[in-house]
């Protein structure tokens, strides 16, 4: 079938520009296939990274109609399909913004966000390369004494890094990850992945320090915004924002609601599920920001938004419990006492090794 | 037939987004679809239950879940967050059935202890926009209509657990949804195509991170202006209480005045099916929604 490739292209410091490829292509190409036969047979200048062709390595991650995701994995056929759903959920009466009459479909390839473009689909890794460093992804055996034998785990142990281990850094997920674009020093969610692998290391002797370390300020944990999109996009099934969520789990663990704010936001919800059933959120206001009256800055940072939504009759002036409330305190507290509550994963959220 | 619902109403729009469940309900009567109104439930805990324990979020949820199930309806949300978080946990547990039955009797056996319902896995967990689109058909929805929509361009907002939260959704694919769109041409609004659409609102970190929170929500909004959207319209309470209630303080953060108002899907509906704008609380919102109703001539 005929294929137009729009293919976003950039010289570093230059406005990007689209460009089009008509290519003859079978529905089990790989993307990655096709881009090459663009660049053997009709531009040679066209630039993006690619190795392995195998979805090992990692390389070869750009935006496909979209969303992040590698170019060896993804096929043509699939990306047709994508793009004819796309077409056909539009309706008739729409404005198409695309010049193309519809019988040729369209898959366009942009280079991956949250980094500058170094030309066409090459983007510049070092902040993702960064941000992975300052998690020290190494595991720490500094303090422990070489024992005779290896360093032995039981099977249950090894199998809790089998999600984050299979991470190959293509980065896709710090690619699309909403709170990286307002913060450039949340270290992501590729990092984050990688603090739980170390975190859930039984070989591992700095663990304290390093919940410590993701639990400072929003460049670790906190600051992630849960958009879900790293869980999406990732091709290894690494569920990031899952590893983010069980590192954060063990930090709660260990806190109170003194702790932090983001720390007492979580907490405060709980006990006002506890209390009323639904969210009370004039307390959840007062408790997580004014820290029940002992952070008078945080009191007055509210002052405003009360203010403006008495008046448009938009603040709840009176709260109602839910009917179920005693059950779900006593449901709350149960789940609370049990001491090791099961982490449940599927088959398919835990997949096994892949590789060496 | 009558289309009959579980419905579970959320903390915020019983809380600061009032003006969305008056919509709701006035949308359900308009369009005679009938809402059992889930009073024995509790908030789904908005994914921070995930983070003190998955146990914790699937054992408050199943019994959500659960309630709907002894009336034998599917469950109705009206918000993103609660879709996500509830349509995820019917969706682990579904799944448990089959290759956990022992995490399964776990949460069973707790919501035993407190003499509530098993969760079964016997129905099905949907948002409003769903519910309208797949059962009530946009056809139907088409018919309903007193009142176009003509020339009031709509910037859909999604909220991202509506969209990414499940692995399945219906009708749309999660990167380029059109759910939000079709609604509002069969109302005869015009959609408005932006990036920010399928994007995060910024609301989680809203309380403890509020400069980064409201350089989110500013830049979605920078763009649907620059698109020339007259308006957001939301499934999600939370989205909306960052891009409306929080609008004032997102302009400082930006440092450009914005003033885009933020309706809740209903409200658009609502609006077309000839409720009137003080029945849809449109008058509660931060950013005044004068302007939406001018241009409709209201």
């Amino acid at each position: 079938m005929q294929v137009i490739f729009k293919i976003v292209r950039q010289n570093l410091g230059n406005s990007p520009t689209i460009q089009d490829y008509t290519l003859e292509a079978e529905p089990g190409h790989t993307i990655l296939d096709c881009l090459n036969r663009i660049k053997w047979e009709q531009d040679g200048t066209l630039a993006f990274r690619k190795n392995c062709r195998n979805t090992i390595c990692g390389s070869c991650a750009m935006r496909i109609n979209g969303r992040s995701a590698i170019a060896c994995k993804e096929n043509v056929g699939s990306e047709v399909a994508r793009f004819n759903q796309g077409v056909s959920g539009r309706g008739n009466d729409s404005p198409s913004p695309d010049p193309h009459p519809c019988e040729i479909p369209v898959i366009t390839i942009a280079p991956m966000g949250n980094m500058p473009v170094v030309k066409d689909l090459i983007v510049d890794m070092e902040s993702f390369w960064m941000h992975l460093k300052a998690v020290d992804p190494y595991v720490s055996t500094a303090a422990r004494q070489v024992p005779e034998r290896e360093f032995l785990q039981t099977p249950e142990e090894r199998s809790r890094l089998n999600q984050s281990g299979n991470c190959i850094l293509c980065g896709a997920c710090y690619s699309e990850c909403n709170a990286r674009e307002v913060n450039p020093d949340f270290v992501g969610p590729h990092a984050l992945a990688k603090a739980y692998r170390m975190v859930a290391d039984s070989r591992d002797q700095q663990t304290a320090a390093r919940l410590e370390q993701y639990n400072q300020g929003t460049a670790g944990v906190w600051g992630c915004t849960r958009c879900y999109f790293c869980n999406s996009v990732c091709p290894m099934g690494v569920a990031p924002m899952e590893q983010i969520s069980k590192i954060k789990s063990v930090i709660l663990d260990g806190k109170d609601d003194q702790a932090s704010r983001s720390i007492r936001h979580r907490k405060t919800l709980i006990e006002l599920v506890k209390q009323g059933g639904w969210i009370d959120e004039r307390q959840f206001g007062l408790r997580v920001v004014g820290n029940s009256c002992r952070d008078l800055r945080g009191l007055v940072s509210l002052a405003p938004l009360g203010l403006r939504m008495m008046v448009r009759r938009k603040f709840p002036m009176s709260f109602e419990s839910s009917d179920g409330t005693a059950t779900v305190r006593s449901l709350i507290e149960s789940v609370k006492h049990l001491d090791n509550p099961q982490q449940f994963e599927t088959a398919s959220e835990t997949p096994e090794p892949v590789g060496g | 037939m009558t289309l009959k619902y579980a419905y579970f109403p959320g903390c915020v729009a019983q809380g600061a987004c009032r003006e969305l469940y008056m919509s709701t309900g006035a949308v359900a009567q308009a369009l005679g679809i009938e809402l059992v109104e889930l009073k024995k439930a509790a908030c789904c805990g908005s994914g921070t239950f995930k983070e003190d324990s998955q146990l914790l979020e699937d054992t408050v949820n199943a019994r959500n879940i659960a309630l709907a199930e002894s009336l034998n309806l599917p469950l109705l949300t009206h918000c993103s967050t609660c879709q996500g978080v509830i349509g995820h946990v019917d969706e682990r547990l579904k799944e448990a059935q089959q290759t956990n039955p022992d995490y399964l009797n776990q949460v069973n056996g707790l919501l035993q202890k407190e003499g509530c319902s098993p969760y079964q896995g016997s129905t099905e967990v949907k948002h409003l926009l769903w519910a309208i689109v797949g059962d009530y058909g946009l056809e139907n929805l088409q018919e309903r209509v007193t009142r176009k929509l003509e020339g009031l361009k709509c910037a859909a907002f999604y909220g991202c657990y509506l969209l990414r939260a499940q692995k399945h959704i219906p009708f749309d694919d999660p990167y380029n949804p059109q759910s939000m769109e079709n609604l509002f041409r069969s109302i005869g609004a015009t959609p408005i195509d932006y990036r920010g659409r399928t994007q995060c609102c910024g609301w989680p970190l809203s309380s403890y991170a509020t400069t980064q929170s409201f350089k989110m929500a500013g830049g979605h909004i920078q763009e649907a202006i620059a698109a020339g959207a007259d308006c957001f319209v939301t499934p999600c309470p939370l989205c909306h209480l960052n891009l409306d209630s929080r609008q004032p303080e997102v302009e400082r953060v930006i440092g450009q005045s914005l003033g885009l108002p933020v309706l809740h899907l209903p409200q658009l509906i609502g609006l077309a099916v000839g409720i009137s704008p003080r029945e849809l609380g449109l008058e509660r919102h931060i950013v005044s929604t004068r302007p939406v109703l001018e241009k409709l001539g209201l």
